[in-house]
């Protein structure tokens, strides 16, 4: 039993699942199985620097090969996990190999939806991996106009860097307003509002009811009749679990269960990042949680847990955005409100959204006002306060 | 008047961003870690780029708050 642990993935959770284990001092063999043929990368610049300057693709790695071989962590590159043995403690992958394992942590992320209709043509993409960056980015380059699918943070960011370059670009989402479902109207209003004041063609509330172009998509007609020409489109309507592979495992796209500290039921199974749900306390379920915060965090507490230290203090659900150089925060979990303040001023881009659930606090929206948000988190930390149970 | 960034290890989510902008004052490990000083306007950078907003900026002697 000398094969240690195996992370399967190369992303955010997936390395600092590694970095932990090697700081709290864990000596056994350690091995990260990464589907893509690159170093492991953080993905938020993807969608922001990246489209920017072609330079920033240098910053991108979390770690020089050297810090690899310093920490005796072993990176299997370009090879995604295929199968999995439960019983048998065996991770295997696609190139035909095996990788046994005392314990395996499963960090596979998460993949982007594919509108089925889009998929067969050329000149579609959807924005996930560093060559979907530069490809977004060289068509920026050549002042190709965009169509994006989907106004959730992917799409928006995408619209705020191709509007930073001056090229145009359309956004079609089938929600009556951007971010609606999480964040409801008057903020919604206001994302509308940032992206067609900078320039973007927002379209709301309708979809793409016919393709047309052969191999390519030349334009798109809306289910209202609307014809949209364009060079290329982008799909960014959400992702899901990377969980396909292990399948035969009984694992699903509605992520590994796990407990508080990303402790699957499976025997010496861990999970962390995007393919997990871990238990939250304060819902009462699993929960996916899609954010770059928790990936960081789960792949930690996954290294606490496989060490049988005590897991740290559980954290609100929070994200981030910027766009058009405003910062965005976000915290807490808005779908559980039945109202909404705001506090600020809307068109300077300064303000605060405190969504309430009978007049308790339980979410808020942060727009250019970063020094707000230590306040708001303690007013919202009695959600994550740990139960007696 | 000696400013120090005091970090909040519950908001804290090792983006990184202060070790960036300051390498000789924070580190990221787990979470950030404050390892030295430096010119009070690079604290308060790295105190702005932070996207959980985790670290606060203040006076030593007057605990007096400096950002936010």
């Amino acid at each position: 039993m000398r094969e240690g642990v195996v992370i399967a993935g190369g992303g955010l959770a997936a390395q600092r699942c590694a970095e932990t284990l090697r700081r709290l001092g864990y000596e056994g063999r350690l091995r990260m199985v990464c589907a893509e043929s690159h170093l492991p990368y953080d993905r938020p610049p993807l969608s922001k620097q990246v489209l920017a300057d072609p330079a920033s693709e240098d910053t991108v790695c979390f770690r020089a090969p050297e810090w690899y071989a310093s920490k005796e962590i072993e990176l299997i590159r370009g090879v995604a996990a295929s199968g999995l043995d439960v019983a048998a403690h065996r991770l295997e992958l696609a190139d035909g190999s095996v990788a046994d394992y005392e314990q395996l942590v499963i960090a596979t992320g998460s993949r982007p939806r594919m509108l089925p209709a889009f998929a067969a043509y050329r000149n579609v993409s959807t924005l996930r991996a560093l060559e979907d960056a530069r490809l977004i980015r060289e068509l920026l380059e050549k002042r190709s106009r965009l169509l994006i699918i989907g106004a959730g943070f992917i799409g928006q960011e995408v619209a705020a860097a191709a509007r930073g370059a001056g090229v145009e670009v359309t956004v079609v989402e089938a929600e009556p307003l951007p971010l609606h479902g999480l964040l409801g109207r008057e903020i919604g209003e206001w994302f509308a509002g940032l992206h067609r004041g900078e320039g973007v063609e927002l379209v709301l509330g309708h979809t793409a009811a016919q393709i047309h172009g052969d191999g390519r998509v030349q334009s798109v007609t809306l289910d209202d009749g609307r014809r949209i020409e364009t060079d290329h489109v982008l799909v960014g309507i959400g992702v899901a679990p990377d969980l396909g592979w292990a399948a035969d495992a009984g694992l699903s796209s509605a992520g590994v269960p796990t407990d508080e500290t990303g402790r699957s039921e499976l025997p010496d199974i861990y999970a962390a990042g995007d393919a997990a749900a871990f238990y939250d306390a304060f819902l009462g379920r699993h929960a996916l949680s899609g954010h770059w915060e928790s990936a960081g965090r789960q792949g930690a507490a996954a290294a606490n847990s496989i060490l049988g230290r005590p897991p740290a203090a559980p954290a609100l659900s929070s994200f981030w955005s910027d766009q058009y150089g405003v910062r965005i925060q976000y915290l807490g979990h808005a779908h559980l409100s039945d109202s909404v303040s705001v506090e600020g001023d809307m068109d300077a881009r300064d303000f605060v959204a405190l969504y309430r659930r009978e007049g308790m606090p339980v979410a808020a929206l942060i727009v250019g006002r970063p020094g707000a948000l230590p306040e708001l988190r303690d007013s919202l930390s009695y959600m994550t306060e740990r139960t007696s149970e | 008047m000696t400013l120090v960034p005091l970090i909040d290890p519950n908001a804290c989510a090792a983006h990184g961003d202060c070790a960036d902008i300051a390498p000789e004052i924070f580190r990221v490990d787990d979470i950030a870690v404050v390892i030295g000083t430096g010119p009070d306007e690079l604290m308060i950078a790295a105190a702005e780029a932070c996207p959980t907003s985790a670290i606060r900026i203040v006076d030593s002697e007057t605990h007096e708050q400096a950002y936010p």
